[in-house]
């Protein structure tokens, strides 16, 4: 059978009977997530302290998926506060 | 469905593409012989890669290792096996063996891929990057790391929605979601055995916390969050995201311990801990930084220098054994150790502590020999059959052994003995020509 190429992902979906379940899972779970910590960035910049309290999520968790936003450009640092313990994060618009 | 067996033949095998395995392929190929490089990760350059800086010049790791990297992978006398792990090797003669190797499918043809990370782009999947040491994420469709060889993209399948959007933005058409197995049958005249070692895992030390408080972390996180392509945009907690200024090494964790199985000396522990707390000053001036010992082993050349250059600088050394970690509001963790010089009891709180985690050997290189024995040492290395005059001779003739498949050792130390290992196999194969 001749590959069509750039539509093999289909093939494979096909083949498996459709998308892995935790696949799934972790997709609906990251975007639940990217979403509340860019909603609580919408109004300004903030540390991971102060998203923390407004996402309402442990903060080693709020670390990692902050950071990962960071490293894809959609999130960006900004400054170190006054006693050089906390940076602030923003929106890369 | 796997593909069918395809016949191949080479000079030498070499399993393991870490900076032994590298070395030896170079030594080999540049003597004229056809090497097979076979590794089971993404990218060659096993550990090395990932570091930092080096001890005790501090030069910069990747700087050492990319030329090297790039030289193995546009050698004509090197052909490398990535994502590719050795099943079985069988002995069929004085200078024959036959080894059935399994290459898993990148789902990208990494000939046309330009690393143009359009398709990273695109994934809307978020994992944790296992070459950040799970700090940070990474897409499903993703280059492993930014000096990976070859740099060219994968596909994580077991986390990937086979959404086909990296597929739909790649200029090249280099995706390729029908990719299948592949299993080689090779026929090769000798082997080297560079697979390297493993990190003791520090979930086995539960009184330490690893994994239960977030900033309890080991050296390989710390050496990533220490490296140009770190995950931060600076040294952080990974509990909270603060700039820590009072840190604490632990060395000897899972290493110089019977209680966990690994009653050795890892050798390289106390030098990159004295290194990482080196680059930390560097990266954090204010930071006070403590590494708790039982004997510091500044062997080498130049390393008692680097240790005393460490003291100038500020880290403060305690001869002391930890008992316990616990972890108080705030994320900040009280260390509970035996002070070894005053004898008695003492409690420390930090704000991060760094868990030097001991070498482990990397177990089952021995079955994949089906035919012929392959003898460990009592720590589960790989034997050296005559360690003294031959150190990269095993009990298999025609079979040798390189860098820390065999113990322990350091990077200059690794590289020696990939010299040695690569000297046994040229004579082996010039007697057997």
């Amino acid at each position: 059978m001749e590959v069509e190429k750039g539509k093999t992902a289909k093939i494979l979906r096909e083949k498996l009977g459709g998308i892995p379940e935790q696949a799934k899972e972790n997709l609906k779970e990251y975007n639940r997530i990217k979403k509340l910590i860019l909603e609580a960035l919408a109004d300004g910049e903030l540390t991971i302290k102060q998203i923390t309290e407004k996402v309402n999520m442990p903060s080693d968790e709020v670390v990692y998926y902050l950071m990962s936003l960071v490293k894809y450009g959609i999130v960006k640092t900004g400054d170190v506060d006054d006693m050089d313990e906390y940076y602030t994060y923003k929106l890369n618009k | 469905m796997e593909n069918p067996i395809k016949n191949i033949s080479y000079d030498a095998l070499v399993i393991g593409a870490g900076i032994a395995g590298g070395e030896t392929a170079l030594n080999l190929a540049n003597t004229g012989y056809k090497v097979l490089l076979v590794d089971k990760e993404l990218s060659v350059g096993g550990k090395m890669i990932m570091l930092s800086k080096v001890f005790p010049t501090l030069d910069c790791a990747a700087c050492i290792t990319t030329p090297k990297v790039s030289e193995i992978s546009r050698h004509p006398n090197i052909t490398i096996f990535t994502s590719s792990e050795v099943a079985n090797i069988r002995k069929v003669g004085d200078n024959e063996f036959v080894a059935k190797v399994t290459t898993k499918p990148r789902y990208v043809h990494i000939a046309d891929c330009t690393s143009c990370q359009l398709c990273e782009k695109a994934c809307p999947v978020n994992v944790r990057d296992q070459y950040q040491f799970g700090l940070v994420g990474r897409k499903a469709a993703f280059i492993p790391f930014s000096i990976a060889s070859p740099k060219a993209a994968a596909i994580d399948i077991d986390n990937c929605t086979l959404c086909g959007a990296c597929e739909r933005v790649c200029p090249t058409n280099c995706i390729d979601f029908t990719m299948q197995p592949e299993v080689f049958e090779l026929h090769v005249r000798t082997v080297v055995v560079a697979t390297g070692f493993n990190l003791f895992d520090a979930e086995k030390m539960p009184r330490y916390g690893y994994g239960k408080y977030k900033n309890v972390i080991t050296a390989m996180q710390m050496e990533r969050e220490l490296a140009p392509t770190r995950p931060f945009n600076t040294v952080l907690r990974p509990g909270d995201g603060k700039v820590p200024d009072k840190i604490a090494y632990v060395l000897c964790v899972g290493s110089r311990d019977a209680s966990v199985g690994n009653p050795i000396c890892s050798q390289i522990c106390c030098m990159y801990s004295i290194k990482q707390a080196q680059l930390l000053m560097g990266a954090l001036p204010m930071a006070d930084v403590t590494i708790y010992y039982i004997n510091i082993r500044s062997f080498g050349k130049g390393f008692e220098e680097f240790y005393q250059q460490a003291k100038g600088m500020g880290v403060n050394f305690v001869k002391g054994k930890i008992g316990r970690i616990t972890e108080k509001e705030g994320g900040n963790l009280m260390l509970r150790y035996e002070d070894i010089n005053e004898g008695k009891l003492q409690e420390a709180e930090h704000d991060m502590v760094i868990l030097s985690t001991g070498v482990v050997p990397n177990t089952g290189i021995d079955k994949f020999f089906v035919n012929e024995n392959l003898m460990l040492d009592q720590f589960n290395y790989v034997g050296q059959s005559d360690m003294l005059a031959s150190p990269a001779k095993t009990s298999i003739d025609g079979v040798f052994v390189a860098g820390t498949a065999t113990g322990p050792m350091d990077i200059p130390d690794s590289i020696l003995s990939a010299g040695a290992a690569s000297s046994e196999a040229i004579s082996y194969l010039i007697k057997h020509s």
